[in-house]
């Protein structure tokens, strides 16, 4: 009998039933979007770290595991040590580029070595590798969300690079120039910024790990497993409190738009909570039935965030390509705890004031 | 025989801003269980305030109020409120019936918030007896005054009250459904023998009733 008056009520005040529930969906699909992009872009960007199939990473004394903090640059010759050490197949030197606008990585790559690290790119007809000075190459992702094609010419850092081809993306960067060229541009001559390293077997990582870092003391060196498992929203400045604040900020508005509702229901039903008081309605009853009605609002909400949140993602991703978010079961589940708790909170007051309500006065009230 | 209501030196003192305003001043009364009392007198002597502190939807400030043997006046606002769920009954001027929900559910739901779930026996034998088996599932808006009324008589009986509390009944119906009305209440006391306290401003209303008692300035004059 109280589902049948609670959704009752709801259904005959629509419009308001319609803004508190799209108030409550937008704070679900708020906290899952955006804890998604966070973990979407961290992971797709370990992800291609990855993707390039070396075993170890070798960066300067000091360097962060973020590549776009990490340019300081260590000698190039230190890859013909790396290439001495037993198990190691491979060795590619690394350069990075940092476009801080479009907090773009640009890898400076020498192609011979990069492809024996990475067994190579998978190139899209018409393309070709990097072969003068300012050939540049995009992955498919960037490509399309930029609208580059082949033969294009793009400006960065301040120079005009010729687009000598699309590849597959997944392995590194976006965008790829010869090393030479990336070395110039910051005027550091024979420097690397990092070694891949692909070992003879995966086996020997932790080995050849070791090797390495008694060869090169204070040097970053870490298996490609490592980095992953560093690569989390711990392990980055701010991402967590930014995470925390959009959470904050999502809940407070399902909390104040449930509240206005509850609210203003309450001061419009004051008769009928006074009928129910006439009735033998206990104060218990009714902040059920106002708390079950908020409930109810709020799981209608959930649904709708859902929705929401999946439609806008791939809205996002279909106009940018190069985001990615992670909509998973756990912050699907997080986000509707948040809103039912959010929302319980803010109907508990007028849910207690509907209870207070001398019955009296209420059966009066016009 | 025990009197379901039974007062004494009961009054009330309402506070309107810093003005104290004494709505019943030293009630006297007995009603035996079975009696149809009408309460009579003109606006403000303080015959709703009566009918509320009976229901237990207010307490008195002083005197004693016994109603089926319990003390309100000793008796805290949840003790009141599960009295009233129990054993009392209201029916009120404007019907007061919820908006969102059909006749029936405003009649079940009596029966749900009294606890004892939904009895469809007592729920048919009523709304036959009130003639309201066509309007169940309408809502408020779509029923006449009279027929609004009678959804709320069946409410108000629903759970077999010891009590039914009317306060002009009559006072939002054309003649016409007030003798309608007011034939449905006559008949829950003589053929049910429910005790019905009603009050009206209507000498043609109270003289349906076995008793009149008349008051003014919050006093009872007579009886």
């Amino acid at each position: 009998m109280v589902n049948k008056l609670i959704v009752s009520n709801i259904l005959y005040r629509p419009i308001r039933t319609a803004v508190s529930a799209l108030a409550v969906a937008i704070e679900v699909a708020m906290v899952m979007l955006f804890v998604g992009l966070a973990h979407g872009l961290l992971n797709e960007s370990a992800h291609r770290v990855e993707g390039v199939g070396a075993d170890i990473l070798v960066q300067p004394p000091g360097s962060s595991f973020l590549f776009a903090l990490s340019q300081a640059p260590m000698p190039l010759k230190i890859g013909d040590r790396l290439k001495e050490i037993p198990h190691v197949l491979a060795v590619a030197p690394v350069f990075f580029n940092f476009i801080s606008t479009s907090l773009t990585v640009i890898y400076g790559i020498d192609m011979s070595s990069f492809d024996d690290v990475t067994g190579g790119f998978t190139y899209y007809p018409g393309s070709r590798p990097l072969r003068d000075p300012y050939d540049l190459l995009v992955d498919n992702l960037y490509a399309k969300a930029n609208h580059v094609k082949i033969g294009d010419t793009l400006t960065l850092l301040n120079h005009q690079f010729h687009v000598s081809g699309i590849v597959e993306h997944g392995k590194g960067a976006r965008l790829f120039i010869p090393l030479q060229t990336a070395q110039d541009l910051m005027q550091e001559p024979d420097k690397a910024s990092l070694f891949f390293i692909k070992c003879t077997e995966p086996g020997y990582a932790d080995a050849v790990t070791d090797a390495i870092r008694q060869l090169l003391h204070g040097y970053q060196v870490r298996p490609v497993n490592e980095y992953l498992s560093l690569m989390t929203s711990n392990n980055l400045p701010g991402l967590n409190a930014f995470i925390t604040v959009v959470i904050i900020i999502a809940v407070g508005i399902g909390f104040l738009v449930i509240f206005l509702s509850m609210y203003t229901t309450v001061t419009e039903r004051t008769r009928e909570i006074g009928i129910l008081k006439s009735l033998g309605a206990s104060k218990r009853y009714i902040i059920a039935v106002i708390l079950r009605e908020a409930g109810l609002l709020s799981a209608v909400g959930i649904i709708v965030g859902y929705g929401i949140a999946a439609v806008t993602r791939k809205v996002l991703i279909a106009y940018f390509p190069t985001l990615f978010i992670e909509l998973t079961i756990q912050w699907a589940v997080y986000a509707a705890i948040l809103a039912l708790a959010g929302s319980m909170v803010g109907a508990f007051y007028p849910a207690m004031r509907a209870a207070r309500l001398d019955p009296v006065d209420a059966l009066a009230y016009e | 025989m025990e009197p379901i209501i039974a007062t004494h030196d009961l009054r009330k003192v309402y506070r309107v801003g810093k003005v104290a305003v004494e709505a019943l001043r030293g009630v006297n009364c007995i009603v035996h269980e079975g009696e149809f009392v009408a309460v009579v007198g003109p606006s403000g002597c303080g015959k709703s305030t009566l009918l509320h502190v009976l229901g237990g939807l207010t307490a008195p400030t002083s005197g004693q109020v016994l109603v089926d043997g319990n003390d309100f006046s000793k008796m805290t606002d949840g003790d009141r409120t599960r009295f009233r769920r129990h054993k009392i009954g209201f029916v009120f001027q404007r019907f007061n019936l919820l908006p969102t929900l059909t006749a029936r559910n405003n009649i079940a739901i009596a029966q749900h918030i009294q606890g004892n779930g939904f009895n469809p026996h007592r729920f048919q034998a009523v709304v036959e007896m009130l003639g309201i088996q066509g309007k169940l599932d309408h809502r408020p808006y779509a029923l006449s005054g009279g027929e609004q009324q009678r959804v709320a008589i069946a409410r108000a009986v629903i759970c077999d009250p010891k009590l039914l509390l009317a306060d002009e009944p009559t006072g939002n119906l054309d003649s016409e459904n007030s003798q309608t009305v007011l034939n449905m209440i006559r008949g829950l006391n003589k053929n049910f023998g429910q005790t019905v306290l009603m009050i009206t401003h209507n000498p043609e209303a109270a003289a349906v009733a076995d008793r009149i008692i008349h008051m003014r300035d919050g006093c009872i004059i007579s009886d």
